[in-house]
C-alpha cells in the first residue's frame, strides 16, 4: 500500500465505477443469466429439478474400498463422503512417500557419491518426461501381472502380498486402542511442554539441558506407562486366508498401493529438483563461517544449513503437496474409489453433472487451500522465528 | 596416482559415500539385469514366429510389429491412415518450428508466425476429418492415437495462450478491481481444481449450457475445456514476466504518447512473454503430458490405443511392450522440450540484459 503521507507521490485518483468495470461486469452476468437459463430448460426437458436434494437419494453401487461403513442403500451424500476420505488418506500417505524420497533423493543428488548422484538424476529425468497416467497404468500392469493371486500370495513373514490386495498385522481396533492413542499424544505434549521450560530456563540461567533425549523418552515412556497401568487389552490381528480371502489385520488395495507409489513417485522426483536447489543455494561461506564459528558438523546442519533450506524450498514445496492432492484424482483410471471416481460414477447414474462438480472442484478447492494456508503459515512462524517476518 | 585409483577414491572416500556407491550400485545392477533379460535375453526377435511370445517373458518384437499401426492410429480408417500420419508430421513440425521460435533458431516475424500456426492447424484439421473433395469424411471419435493427442496438446496450448494473456493482463490492471478480482477468482480457481474435474465440466456440463437441441462432439467439448484450464496456468506465468518489467518501461509507453492497448502490445507484451518463456515452457511440458488424461472421458489418444492393442485375448500379457512404445514418444517429445528450456536458460545466462 501507498502511504499518503509521502510527498514525492501524486495524490491518489478519486474512486469512482470505471466504464470497463462495468462493462465486463454486465457482459458477465448477461453470459451466466443465458448459460443458466440453457441449463434450465436441458434439464426441464431431461425432466430434472436443479438442486442438491438428490444428494439424499439411495446410491445404489457400491464402492471397491470404503474407511466409514458404506453400503449400496446409502444416499449419494454418503458414497461422495467415502470417496473424499479415500481422497485425503490417499493423498496424505503419498505426501508422507513423496516427501521422503524428494528429500532422500535432493540429499542424494548433492551427496558425495557419484553413483548416487548419476542415479538420482537418471530418477529424476525419467519421471519429468513420462505422463503420471502413463507411470499409473504401467506401474499397474506390472502389479497384476508379476503379483501372484490371492490364495497363492507371497508371505514376507506376517505381511501378505498378491495381486490384489497387501495385507499387514494391525492391533485390534478397541477402546484400548484410544487409550494407546491418548497417551501418545500427551506423551508429545509433555515433551513439547518440556522443551518450551529448557529452553525459558537457558534464557533465564544460561544452563542448558538436554532436550532430545528426554523427548524422545516421553513419547516412548509415556505410551508404556499408559499400557501398563490401564492393562490396555493389545490384541494383534493378522491377517490370515480364509476362503477366498485374507481376515484380520489391515487390508491396503492394490489400487491404492499403486497410485501411493506413482504419487510418491513422480512427485517424489520434483520435490528431489526442489530440495537440491535448496541445499545447493546455501553458498559455500556459510559452511565456511559456521566453521570458523567453531560449531560442529551437525550443529552446523541445524542451525546454519537446515534453516536456509527450508525457506527457500518451502514455496516450491506448497506447489508441489497442491499439485499431488489435485493428482490424486487420477485414482479413476485403475478403479480406486477416490473422489473424482465415485463422482464419476454418480453422474453417470444421476444424471446431475452441474451439481456433482460444483461439489467436487469446491471440495478439491477446499483441500489445497488447508494444505497452502497450513504451510503458508508455518513458513511465516519460520521467518519470524528468524526475524525477518 | 592414476586416474582410476582418483576415481575410487572419490566414489568411496567417506563411510556415507562408500554406503550410496554400493546401493546405487546393486541397484542400477538389479535394475539393468532385468532390461538386459527383458530387451535381450529373453526377447523374441521379430524374424522370429509369435507363438513363442507366450512361452517367454521377454519384449514381443511381434507384437509390437503387429499393433504398431493400431497405437498410432488406434480405429482410424485402415485404408486412410496416411492422412492421419501427415496430419501428426504436420503438427510435430508445427511444435518443431515453435521451438526453434522461442531460441531464434528461425527469426518468423510475430504475424507469419501467427498465420503459420493458424494454417497449419486448419490444414490438420482437414486432414484427419476431411470432407473436402478428395478427403472422405471421417468423424472426430475415430482420430485415435498419436494425432488426437498432437491435436488435443498443440491446439488447446495455441488457444490457452490468448486467453493466459487476457487473464494476465487483466489481473495485472489494478485500476480495474471488478475485472481484477473477475480474473483473480477465475485463475485460482483453476489452478485449485484437479484437470480432470475440468475435463468433467467440458464433457458433461458444456453440453447443458448449450440451446436445447444443439450438441458438441466430446473432442470440441474437451478441447474446450482444455484451453480454459490451461489458460489460467499460462496467465500466471505471463503475470510474472509482465511484474518483473521495470514501472519505466510503462511510464515511457505513456510518455511516447501510446494508449493502453498499444504500450502492451507494442512495449510490454513482447518483453513479458520473452521473460515468461521458461516457466511458459514448463508449463506447455506439464500440459502436453497431461493430455493423456483424456483417457477417462473415452477420448482414444496414445494412452488409450496402447490399452486397445492388448486388449485382444491373444495379446493380453503384452501391455509392457504397448506402454514402453508410449513412453519411448513422450520421453522423446519432452526432452525435445526439456532441450529449448535448457537452451533458452542458457542464452538467458550469457545475456542477462534480455533476462534481468
Amino acid at each position: 500500500m501507498v502511504s499518503m503521507t509521502d510527498p514525492s507521490l501524486p495524490p491518489p485518483e478519486p474512486r469512482t465505477v470505471r466504464i470497463w468495470d462495468a462493462v465486463v461486469l454486465l457482459i458477465v452476468l448477461a453470459l451466466a443469466v443465458l448459460l443458466v437459463r440453457n441449463v434450465l430448460l436441458n434439464m426441464e426437458n431431461a425432466g430434472l429439478q436443479p438442486g442438491f436434494g438428490f444428494l439424499l437419494d439411495q446410491a445404489g453401487f457400491d464402492v471397491s474400498e470404503s474407511l466409514i461403513p458404506y453400503s449400496p442403500s446409502d444416499s449419494y451424500a454418503r458414497v461422495v463422503l467415502t470417496g473424499l476420505i479415500n481422497t485425503i488418506v490417499l493423498a496424505a500417505v503419498s505426501l508422507f512417500l513423496a516427501t521422503l524420497i524428494g528429500v532422500i533423493g535432493g540429499l542424494v543428488s548433492v551427496g558425495p557419491s557419484l553413483a548416487g548422484r548419476l542415479l538420482a538424476a537418471g530418477y529424476v529425468e525419467l519421471f519429468r518426461n513420462l505422463p503420471k497416467i502413463l507411470v499409473l497404468l504401467i506401474f499397474f500392469v506390472v502389479a497384476v501381472n508379476a503379483l501372484p493371486p490371492v490364495r497363492q500370495a507371497i508371505s514376507l513373514g506376517p505381511i501378505q502380498i498378491s495381486n490384489r490386495a497387501l495385507y499387514f498385522p494391525s492391533l485390534e481396533w478397541n477402546l484400548a486402542l484410544w487409550v494407546l492413542m491418548a497417551a501418545v499424544l500427551s506423551g508429545g505434549v509433555l515433551a513439547w511442554a518440556w522443551r518450551r521450560w529448557v529452553m525459558a530456563r537457558f534464557a533465564r540461567t544460561g544452563e542448558l539441558l538436554p532436550v532430545a533425549p528426554v523427548s524422545v523418552g516421553l513419547l516412548v515412556a509415556v505410551p508404556f506407562l499408559a499400557v501398563l497401568v490401564f492393562n490396555v487389552p493389545l490384541v494383534p490381528s493378522v491377517p490370515e486366508l480364509k476362503g477366498f480371502d485374507f481376515e484380520g489385520g489391515m487390508r491396503v488395495s492394490l489400487q491404492f498401493a499403486v497410485m501411493a507409489a506413482m504419487l510418491g513417485l513422480y512427485h517424489g522426483a520434483q520435490i528431489t529438483e526442489v530440495v537440491r536447489g535448496g541445499i545447493q543455494s546455501v553458498p559455500s561461506g556459510q559452511f565456511e563461517a559456521a566453521s570458523a564459528l567453531g560449531l560442529e558438523r551437525r550443529q552446523t546442519m541445524r542451525l546454519i544449513v537446515l534453516p536456509q533450506v527450508l525457506r527457500i524450498v518451502i514455496p516450491p514445496l506448497n506447489n508441489q503437496y497442491v499439485n499431488l492432492i489435485k493428482n490424486t484424482s487420477v485414482g479413476i483410471a485403475v478403479g480406486y474409489s477416490d473422489l473424482m471416481s465415485v463422482v464419476g460414477t454418480v453422474i453417470n447414474q444421476a444424471f446431475r453433472p452441474i451439481e456433482m462438480m460444483l461439489v467436487t472442484m469446491g471440495l478439491y478447492l477446499g483441500l489445497c487451500i488447508a494444505v497452502t494456508s497450513l504451510l503458508n503459515r508455518w513458513n511465516t512462524v519460520l521467518r519470524r522465528r528468524e526475524g525477518n517476518a | 596416482m592414476t586416474r582410476a585409483s582418483t576415481m575410487a577414491r572419490s566414489l568411496f572416500a567417506t563411510p556415507l559415500a562408500a554406503f550410496l556407491t554400493v546401493a546405487s550400485g546393486v541397484f542400477m545392477a538389479w535394475l539393468g539385469w532385468h532390461a538386459l533379460s527383458w530387451l535381450v535375453l529373453q526377447a523374441i526377435w521379430p524374424w522370429q514366429p509369435a507363438e513363442l511370445c507366450a512361452k517367454r517373458s521377454g519384449l514381443c518384437w511381434p507384437f509390437v510389429i503387429e499393433k504398431a499401426r493400431l497405437i498410432l492410429f488406434g480405429t482410424y480408417p485402415f485404408d486412410q491412415q496416411w492422412r492421419a500420419l501427415a496430419a501428426s508430421l504436420l503438427l510435430m513440425a508445427l511444435a518443431v518450428l515453435t521451438g526453434f521460435q522461442m531460441i531464434g533458431r528461425t527469426r518468423l516475424r510475430p504475424v507469419t508466425f501467427f498465420a503459420v500456426w493458424i494454417a497449419g492447424l486448419a490444414v490438420a484439421v482437414v486432414m484427419l476429418g476431411g470432407g473436402v473433395p478428395g478427403l472422405r469424411p471421417v468423424p472426430s471419435v475415430f482420430w485415435n492415437g498419436l494425432p488426437i493427442l498432437l491435436f488435443l496438446a498443440i491446439a488447446s496450448i495455441a488457444g490457452a495462450f490468448p486467453v493466459g494473456v487476457l487473464l494476465a493482463l487483466a489481473r495485472d490492471r489494478d485500476s480495474y478491481p471488478v475485472i481484477r478480482n473477475l480474473a483473480t477468482i477465475y485463475i485460482e480457481t483453476a489452478r485449485g481444481v484437479p484437470m480432470l474435474t475440468v475435463i468433467f465440466v467440458g464433457v458433461f456440463v458444456l453440453p447443458l449450457t448449450l440451446p436445447p437441441g444443439t450438441s458438441v462432439a466430446p473432442v470440441s467439448a474437451v478441447l474446450v475445456a482444455l484451453i480454459f484450464f490451461h489458460g489460467a496456468y499460462f496467465a500466471e506465468d505471463l503475470r510474472g514476466g509482465l511484474q518483473s518489467l521495470p514501472q519505466g518501461q510503462r511510464d515511457a509507453a505513456k510518455a511516447l504518447g501510446l494508449g493502453y492497448w498499444r504500450s502492451v502490445g507494442l512495449v510490454l507484451l513482447p518483453q513479458a512473454i520473452t521473460r515468461s518463456l521458461p516457466s511458459l515452457l514448463n508449463s506447455i511440458i506439464g500440459a502436453y503430458k497431461d493430455t493423456s488424461l483424456v483417457v477417462v472421458v473415452g477420448i482414444h489418444d496414445l494412452v488409450s490405443t496402447a490399452r486397445m492393442s492388448f486388449n485382444d485375448p491373444d495379446w493380453r500379457s503384452h501391455a509392457l511392450e504397448a506402454y514402453a512404445l508410449v513412453g519411448i514418444w513422450f520421453f522423446l517429445s519432452c526432452a525435445f522440450l526439456s532441450a529449448i528450456g535448457r537452451r533458452l536458460h542458457a542464452q538467458r545466462e550469457k545475456d542477462p540484459l534480455q533476462a534481468s
